[in-house]
């Protein structure tokens, strides 16, 4: 048991379960992911697209038919999970029903054969990490569904692993809870520096709490970036779409000038500071247009700016969310500041600045 | 102990515990029945349908058949709707939960207690010298032998199987639904016929099987009280073997037998009680917020309930009277005569049976538990099969098993006949399935993420199953371990046919004393076995309560089906 902090190294790593109808499907195919020694990296993606069978084969429950799992540079792929020395938070908690709070924390100092002692100390410290001191005596039955999560937690993290390792830990638990417990989570993966590989289907929680994100779909890692990269540099429709709200656009290129250029569409010519490689004058490709990259101005403010029409408006507070009609192309859109002159049936201008439009080619 | 939790059969140890497991099925449970039929079908070694044919056009022993049959339906209608009644009471009542804990004391009596006791007490009551008949009512010359006494007694013994098995059904109807309806302007009575009972239909149908396997399985009650007008098969088979020393008659006899009651098995386990489980879904409503029976009824169901208890309690306080007077309606003076009889003359019985019981009871929950997790915990060839042949002996009415127990190892190479094992083999194999059972329920109800996390934790698979898996499934092996220990103390219809010199029951001893006429010690017998069977339940009940492990089914629960 090393308190070094290792890294994680996921080796085009592939597995297949059969199917009834399919005959046999890959649940995870070819899957590449290098998580960097504390890192705090999210599998994000839609349900059953090989989230939980990665995080499985990571933590050892599951045997990849192909490609091999390094721990700190180690190969670990054929070790079974009681020897990988990882943290593993279930979905259900999978709490041991049969036994109190302090022995469910206790359970994996004990298999490892430490002193009394020691035991009282460590479980005592981290029940108070986790702030569940008092608790030791109390059975899973007699907890909330944030206590509960909490135990598991610290039965986690207690044992020191190299490697912790979270299968959607919060979905039992209520809106308001899972903003908090991810909040805590982070901090204390923070202070403890463990490596950590987190699993969820809810953007905005992965976003919140990891240094990066992994993208899935299908069975395989489609992107891997910050939050930031991933919401504004989207590579595929399906991360547009997954990550955030997203309009998107058919266009077609006007113009490339360097890296940038001028691209066709929505009844006008927008400026594009970035496009993607290889794409030429004419080429059809679609606008990334996030909601609250589009601003509004007086119709005829600008005579080169597509002209849309407001078709609903829904004021929610700190903002106000329209729908504009423009040129047929129906388009969500933020704005922060309730300009009440922009009701259903008024004109406008759209503004959409340079930087803020990713393009995407026709195939992506 | 089979120990890893991968569910791969590749396992040495698992390997083991599956070839002795199928030796000792293959033994205990097919090889007899395959003997059975080989006796049922030969004559001196070549084929025949004489012997069953025999059977098929004895005018008498048709007419047990259908006895049979009609007494099952009686029992099954009659037993159904008294456990209705008070499964009904239980939910829907609101009583205190003293009354309630009084009521279902009362009715777990019949459940413990050795095979005789009501029939005994119907003759203490019902007989010539009955208490009510004669010496109440003055009559003289009744005949308490016949359909009607046989119906009461076996009603009063197996409807408490009909209430476990209805009452959590009931519990489980949200009772908010009822309350909707009542919102809706439905009267209480309305309701109750337009909501309540339809949806606990499945659940009648279920407890109504059970209580016709149940009588047609009974040899006890009938072989004291039917009489010679009222033949049923049970009865018929063992006189054939006992009184005729005909093995091939009372084989086929008892084939007879075995037809309706694989089907009505068949027919509960894969048919019934999968619907009613898809049916009632897991959300314990518990409370009753809404009244669904008004005052008045209530009033006569709770009496009703009373009623029969007291029918109940009353019977079982005779016994005990009757154990403790000279001769219950001739002389009323107090004696301990008949227990000093059992505890001289009827010693070996109460030693033979207890060290059996003792021997059955450990063998049996381990075999229960065993056999439970392979089937559901690991996969091997032949998996589903295996716990559909340790179902065999539990399914069977006992006079079968027991025929064939007798015809299997009379003889050479396995001469088993006269010893202890073969009863003792006889309990596990037929009382054991009650533990693979409850193994199977409380496994499934494991989650394999609570195996997985220890595992995560740094545990292998041997800690793992040690640390994790068995003390969830130790409620099970209690209740297995206290279902074998109880049957071992009542059962006889089995194990009559195995008893011998060197190794006899109470059962057995308590059937004598009644064709002998001795009563006292009959119903000292009884006491003593009712007294023994609740000092165990009690004590399991507590070990339940200290492994307070989570899903920890009543042992009462189990004793139902
Ligand atoms: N043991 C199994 N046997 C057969 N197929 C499986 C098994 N486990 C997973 N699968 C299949 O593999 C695919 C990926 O499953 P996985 O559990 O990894 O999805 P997931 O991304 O975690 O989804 P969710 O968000 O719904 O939990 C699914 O199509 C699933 O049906
Ligand atoms: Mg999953």
């Amino acid at each position: 048991m090393t308190d070094k902090t290792i890294g994680v190294a996921v080796d085009g790593v592939s597995k297949r379960y059969a199917h009834r109808v399919k005959g046999e499907i890959y649940a995870a195919r070819n899957v590449v992911l290098d998580v960097r020694p504390g890192e705090f990296l999210t599998l994000l993606g839609p349900s059953g697209c090989g989230k939980t069978t990665t995080l499985r084969m990571i933590a050892g429950f599951e045997i990849p038919d192909e490609g091999r799992i390094l721990f700190g540079g180690n190969d670990v792929t054929g070790l079974p999970a009681n020897r990988r020395n990882i943290g593993f938070v279930f979905q259900n908690y999978a709490l041991f029903p049969h036994l109190s709070v302090f022995e469910n924390v206790a359970y994996g100092l004990r298999v490892r054969g430490q002193a009394q002692a020691a035991i009282a100390r460590d479980v005592g410290e981290v029940l108070a990490l986790v702030g569940l001191g008092g608790y030791e005596q109390q059975f899973s039955g007699q907890l909330s569904g944030g206590e509960q999560q909490r135990v598991a937690l610290a039965r986690a993290i207690v044992i020191r692993p190299r490697v912790l390792l979270f299968d959607e830990p919060l979905s039992n638990l209520d809106a308001k809870l899972r903003v908090q417990m991810r909040q805590e989570i982070r901090d204390l993966q923070r202070r403890l520096a463990i490596t950590t590989v987190y699993v969820t289907h809810d953007q905005e929680e992965a976003m919140a709490v990891s240094d990066r994100i992994a993208v899935m779909n299908e069975g395989s890692v489609v992107q891997e970036g910050s939050a930031e990269d991933l919401y504004h540099r989207p590579a595929t429709e399906f991360v547009a779409r997954f990550v955030g709200r997203v309009n998107l656009v058919p266009g077609r290129i006007a113009e490339v000038a360097g890296r940038g250029g001028r691209v066709a569409a929505l009844g006008s010519v927008l400026g594009v500071r970035l496009l993607p490689a290889g794409v030429a004058a004419g080429d059809r490709v679609r606008l990334v247009l996030r909601p609250e990259a589009i601003a509004f101005a007086d119709p005829g403010s600008d005579p080169a700016a597509p002209a849309a029409t407001v078709t609903a408006r829904t004021f929610l507070g700190e903002k106000v969310e329209y729908v504009v009609d423009c040129g047929g192309e129906s388009l969500q859109v933020v704005g922060y500041n309730a300009g009440a002159a922009f009701v259903a049936g008024a004109a406008v201008a759209l503004v959409v600045a340079d930087d803020v439009v990713t393009v995407l080619p026709e195939s992506a | 102990m089979a120990a890893p939790a991968d569910g791969n059969g590749k396992d040495p140890a698992v390997t083991a515990a599956v070839v002795v497991l199928w030796l000792l099925l293959a033994l205990f449970v097919v090889y007899p029945l395959a003997m059975l039929f080989a006796r049922m079908l030969t004559d001196h070694g070549t084929f025949t349908f004489a012997g069953i044919a025999t059977v098929l056009t004895d005018r008498h022993q048709i007419r047990a058949f259908w006895n049979s049959l009609w007494l099952g339906l009686l029992v099954g209608v009659i037993g159904t709707a008294f456990g209705f009644l008070f499964a009904f009471t239980a939910a829907r009542g609101k009583l205190p939960r003293r009354v309630l804990g009084i009521l279902d004391a009362s009715v777990l009596l019949p459940l413990v207690s050795p095979p005789f006791t009501t029939a005994i007490a119907m003759i203490f009551s019902f007989g010539p010298r009955g208490l009510i008949t004669y010496d109440l009512l003055g009559m003289k010359g009744v005949t308490v032998y016949g359909l009607t006494s046989t119906l009461f007694s076996e009603v009063l013994t197996y409807f408490p199987i009909a209430y476990l098995t209805l009452r959590p059904i009931l519990a489980a109807i949200d009772s908010n639904i009822e309350g909707m309806a009542l919102s809706l302007g439905a009267s209480r009575w309305r309701v109750f016929r337009t909501v309540t009972l339809p949806l606990a239909v499945p659940g009648l149908a279920n407890a109504f099987l059970l209580l016709f396997a149940a009588s047609l399985a009974d040899f006890a009650t009938p072989l004291i009280l039917a009489g010679n007008n009222f033949p049923v098969l049970p009865t018929q088979a063992y006189l054939q073997i006992t009184g005729m020393f005909d093995l091939r008659g009372g084989a086929a006899l008892s084939f007879v037998l075995l037809v309706p009651a694989l089907a009505v098995f068949l027919l509960q386990r894969y048919w019934v009680s999968r619907r009613f489980y898809v049916t009632i879904t897991g959300k314990g409503a518990g409370q009753t917020p809404f009244d669904s029976v008004s005052a008045g009824a209530r009033t006569v169901l709770v009496g009703a309930c009373v009623a029969v208890a007291l029918v109940i309690v009353y019977f079982y306080a005779l016994l005990l009277y009757a154990s403790l007077v000279v001769a219950l309606g001739a002389n009323h003076a107090f004696t301990l005569q008949h227990y000093r009889v059992i505890f001289t003359e009827g010693l070996k019985a109460i030693r033979d049976t207890l060290i059996i019981a003792g021997l059955a009871m450990p063998l049996g929950g381990l075999y229960g538990i065993l056999l439970g997790y392979l089937v559901t915990k690991k996969t091997f060839f032949g998996r589903r099969t295996m716990e559909l042949v340790s179902m065999v002996n539990y399914a069977l009415p006992g006079t079968i098993v027991g025929i064939a127990y007798l015809i299997a190892f009379n003889d050479p190479p396995l001469e088993l006949t006269g010893t202890a094992l073969i009863i003792v083999a006889c309990y596990i194999f037929r009382y054991g399935p009650t533990g693979i059972r409850a193994t199977v329920a409380l496994l499934q109800q494991i989650d394999r993420s609570l195996e997985e996390a220890s595992q995560g934790l740094g545990a292998g698979s041997g800690t793992t199953f040690r640390r994790i898996t068995l003390p969830l499934i130790l409620p099970a092996f209690f209740a297995g371990l206290g279902v074998v220990f109880i049957r071992s103390m009542t059962a006889i219809s089995a194990t009559i046919f195995l008893v011998s010199i060197s190794w006899t029951l109470i059962t057995v001893k308590i059937l004598e004393n009644i064709t002998e006429l001795s009563l006292g010690p009959a119903a000292a017998f009884s006491v003593l076995v009712v007294a023994i069977v609740f000092v165990v339940i009690a004590a399991i009940g507590r070990l339940l309560r200290v492994f307070r492990a989570p899903g920890a089914m009543p042992m009462t629960s189990l004793l139902g089906g």
